[in-house]
């Protein structure tokens, strides 16, 4: 196990990196937390990968030498299937080169605030115009409780019942229930 | 003569354990390498096979998620029926998907792995056959660039057709019953996280005038999990999702008329004999042991009241020693007043003290703070009148108590409130449209004989439509909407869920690819990628409508590919974005919310 902390550090300073970047990724580990203080205050990236390894390699800390020897083994163990090309980037995930901040995908709404500033038409279909409006009729009212149309609501805790029993049943909530049966109709008041 | 014992329907949760695909024969027909693959990408399941006449059914079926664990293990994923059960890893499942749009092609990329590896495929550095595949209705164009990216590039494929799983599932259910194409008519489609209203009009798909509904089982699940754990917050561990759903496929129903529907509910006699008690396995917790908030308001509350009494106490002590000082000051002064000087010297000498006018400031600072400490010794006193009264008494254990009954959920109008939602989005606090209200606009927007035509063949398919009962509600919630003594015919799929699939298996042997020569429509080859780019859709009788926009492609970092962003030739006029800004300074700009 010795053997392999050299072999890490010397070969390549890219290996360095990943580990340094896996370390950083977990501020909760102790290898980042113990790295930092003998490191001082703030650090240039590339300074810092070579001194969080040398300091892993000092303190002898156990979580580095499973990092690199499963890294080494998984490389081994998990083949691509043949129908792949083993070279292919997605584009659209910037690679690993642009900087940490690009690994992460579009989401929907990202995506939808690019196609909006496309040039539409006004009668050409896109994903953001065939959602279906707001609704033009009142919603009727039911119990929180037990969904039976409900005629009162509870001035105190904002619940809508139907009868008495599940009036009182409502004043001996907890507060974390109240707040659910609020947050599930989505009626949980914005404090000022 | 015994009263006869009350009816009651007590069940169990199935709780099924997937086990893994195994890895299929290739049916590779007499065509041969032209034998396409038909993949039903849902956000739910997804369902794959090769495109015979011989299945009737496709044989890979599995939930659309990946288990990734975070840190070392990152190589180690299971897909879909890989995991037996869901409910440990269910932090750590991932889908591809974003709503019913895919957005994660790292992991659409492990489907397709799983998918080409399990029906047989073995062949070097590419897939050979051409494939057919699902979108979302109007999918976005970036998601239809990155997809054809992933087929054409990483797969090698030489062919791709694009089509809307509900437009599938309505021409197969129309070949299976013969009618004769152009179809006309209204489809309502409700999968896992959207619902569509979808006219075709001539056998072709109005895009224009569709809608989409953001309601459906994912969301009715998630409400009927709130609803049990806000009822029962003892077995919240046990109120898991995948139960859930078990409950939405085999123990709920939509209500013809719901408010007359809950009206019966109301009834006692009614409840007992139609609530679904679910028994949980026995757990061996007993009532009260979770702590309530209100529990732990108690406990600090009586830790403040301790904080309270020691500082009290203190300055009680302190009180009193500042009191004996002040005495034995006081005795000093009175040894001079008295005149026994050599006596007060003396007593200064012990005291540490110079001079008389020391032991007299010492004395009135001491007074004063004797004085102090008496005041707030009183309010104290005054506040401390509550102490140690009546805290938390625990509760009587009701020698009654049923201990089968503790571990036993009651389902009773939830079986019918979470189908509804559908319907009434407003249950769950959504301002959108409810199905019906949304089917109703889209009619408005068309000729009373366009309607007519339209209505009189109502299509309901997807998962979400299959609860006992929605056929009838949309009929009679069509009966109030259409105009008094009109026509309208509504039909549910043959096959709600698999329609799709066997839909796309259909048109894709009724449609092969074709090798070389002829262009089929319907089919995007590899040349057609690499000249009109990523976006391009080449249009079929149950796809989307293609619209012409170009959009720029965001090259990797490493790899540069010059042949695909420039197009050697444009067919028909093609709107180019002009301004092309990079992606990375789009992510900037736009604020990364998360939905």
């Amino acid at each position: 196990m010795a053997s392999q902390l050299p072999i890490t550090i010397k070969s390549h300073p890219l290996a360095a990196g990943p580990a340094a970047l896996r370390v950083k990724k977990r501020p909760g580990s102790p290898a980042v937390s113990a790295a930092q203080p003998p490191g001082g205050g703030t650090k240039k990236k590339k300074m810092s990968a070579a001194e969080v390894v040398t300091d892993m390699k000092a303190f002898g800390l156990v979580d580095s030498s499973p990092l690199t020897s499963v890294s080494t083994s998984t490389e081994g163990t998990a083949k691509p299937p043949p129908f792949k090309d083993p070279s292919f980037m997605h584009s659209g995930i910037g690679g690993a080169a642009a900087g940490k901040k690009n690994r992460t995908w579009k989401n929907l709404k990202q995506i939808m605030v690019l196609e909006r500033t496309l040039p539409w038409k006004l009668d050409e279909p896109n994903y953001y115009n065939i959602d279906a409006p707001p609704s033009l009729k009142p919603s009727k009212k039911y119990s929180d409780i037990s969904g039976l149309p409900a005629n009162y609501t509870d001035p105190q805790t904002k619940l809508r019942f139907t009868s008495t029993e599940e009036f009182s049943y409502i004043r001996l909530l907890p507060t974390d229930v109240v707040t659910g049966y609020l947050a599930l109709r989505k009626a949980t008041c914005i404090v000022p | 003569l015994l009263p006869p014992s009350p009816v009651c329907q007590i069940f169990s949760f199935r709780d099924c354990k997937s086990s893994p695909d195994p890895i299929l024969d290739p049916l590779v027909t007499s065509c041969g390498t032209a034998t396409p693959i038909v993949i039903d990408n849902g956000s739910f399941q997804t369902r794959a096979d090769w495109a015979t006449v011989d299945l009737d059914s496709p044989r890979l079926l599995f939930r659309s998620v990946a288990a990734r664990s975070r840190g070392a293990a990152r190589s180690e994923t299971q897909i879909g029926n890989d995991i037996p059960n869901l409910e440990p890893l269910r932090w750590l499942l991932k889908s591809q998907f974003d709503r019913n749009v895919v957005v994660n092609f790292e992991i659409q990329e492990l489907i397709f792995d799983h998918v080409f590896t399990h029906l047989g495929i073995t062949s070097e550095g590419r897939v050979e056959h051409p494939i057919v595949l699902t979108e979302a209705p109007c999918n976005p164009l970036h998601c239809r660039q990155m997809m054809s990216e992933l087929l054409f590039e990483c797969y090698g494929v030489p062919h791709v057709s694009y089509g809307v799983d509900a437009l599938y599932s309505f021409h197969h259910t129309n070949n299976q019953k013969n009618l004769r194409p152009p179809q006309t008519g209204i489809i309502l489609s409700s999968g896992y996280h959207c619902s569509h209203i979808l006219p075709v009009l001539n056998g072709r798909l109005d895009a224009v005038n569709s809608k989409r509904v953001n309601v459906a089982g994912g969301q009715a699940a998630a409400y009927l999990q709130r609803l049990l754990q806000l009822k029962y917050p003892g077995h919240l561990a046990a109120i898991t999702l995948s139960r859930m759903e078990e409950l939405l496929h085999e123990h709920s129903y939509t209500a013809v008329d719901y408010q007359e529907e809950l009206e019966k509910w109301r009834s006692p006699e009614f409840y007992e004999r139609e609530v679904h008690r679910m028994q949980l396995p026995f757990s061996g917790k007993l009532p009260g042991g979770c702590v309530s908030v209100e529990e732990r308001q108690e406990r600090r509350a009586q830790q403040l009241r301790r904080l309270q009494e020691s500082n009290a106490r203190r300055r009680g002590e302190k009180l009193h020693q500042d009191q004996e000082r002040l005495d034995r000051l006081m005795a000093v002064q009175e040894l001079l007043e008295d005149g026994f000087l050599d006596q007060f010297h003396k007593s200064l000498v012990e005291l540490n003290m110079d001079s008389a006018e020391e032991l007299q400031s010492y004395i009135s600072k001491l007074q004063l703070a004797v004085e102090q400490g008496r005041q707030k010794l009183l309010h104290s006193d005054g506040a401390e009148g509550k102490t140690e009264d009546t805290l938390t008494e625990k509760p009587n254990m009701n020698p009654a108590f049923n201990m089968a009954e503790y571990h036993q959920l009651f389902v009773g109008t939830e079986r019918l409130r979470c189908p509804e939602i559908l319907f009434q989005p407003s249950l769950t606090g959504e301002d959108q449209m409810g199905m019906m209200e949304t089917l109703q606009y889209v009619l408005a927007r068309y000729t009373p004989e366009q309607q007519e035509a339209l209505v009189s063949n109502v299509f309901l398919t997807g998962g979400n439509m299959q609860y006992p009962g929605m056929k009838e509600r949309v009929e009679r919630e069509l009966l109030a909407i259409r105009p008094f003594q009109s026509h309208f015919k509504v039909t549910l799929a043959m096959q709600p869920t698999l329609g799709a699939w066997l839909g796309a298996r259909d048109w894709a042997l009724e449609h092969p690819p074709g090798c070389g020569g002829g262009r089929v429509a319907g089919w995007i080859s590899r040349q057609d990628y690499e000249e009109k780019g990523g976006e391009y859709l080449s249009e079929h009788c149950a796809s989307n409508v293609f619209v012409p926009i170009k959009i720029n492609k965001t090259l990797p970092a490493r790899q540069a590919e010059p042949s695909v962003t420039l197009p050697t030739e444009a067919s028909g006029p093609v709107r180019m974005v002009t301004s092309s800004p990079t992606s990375s300074s789009l992510t900037s700009d736009v604020p990364m919310v998360s939905c």
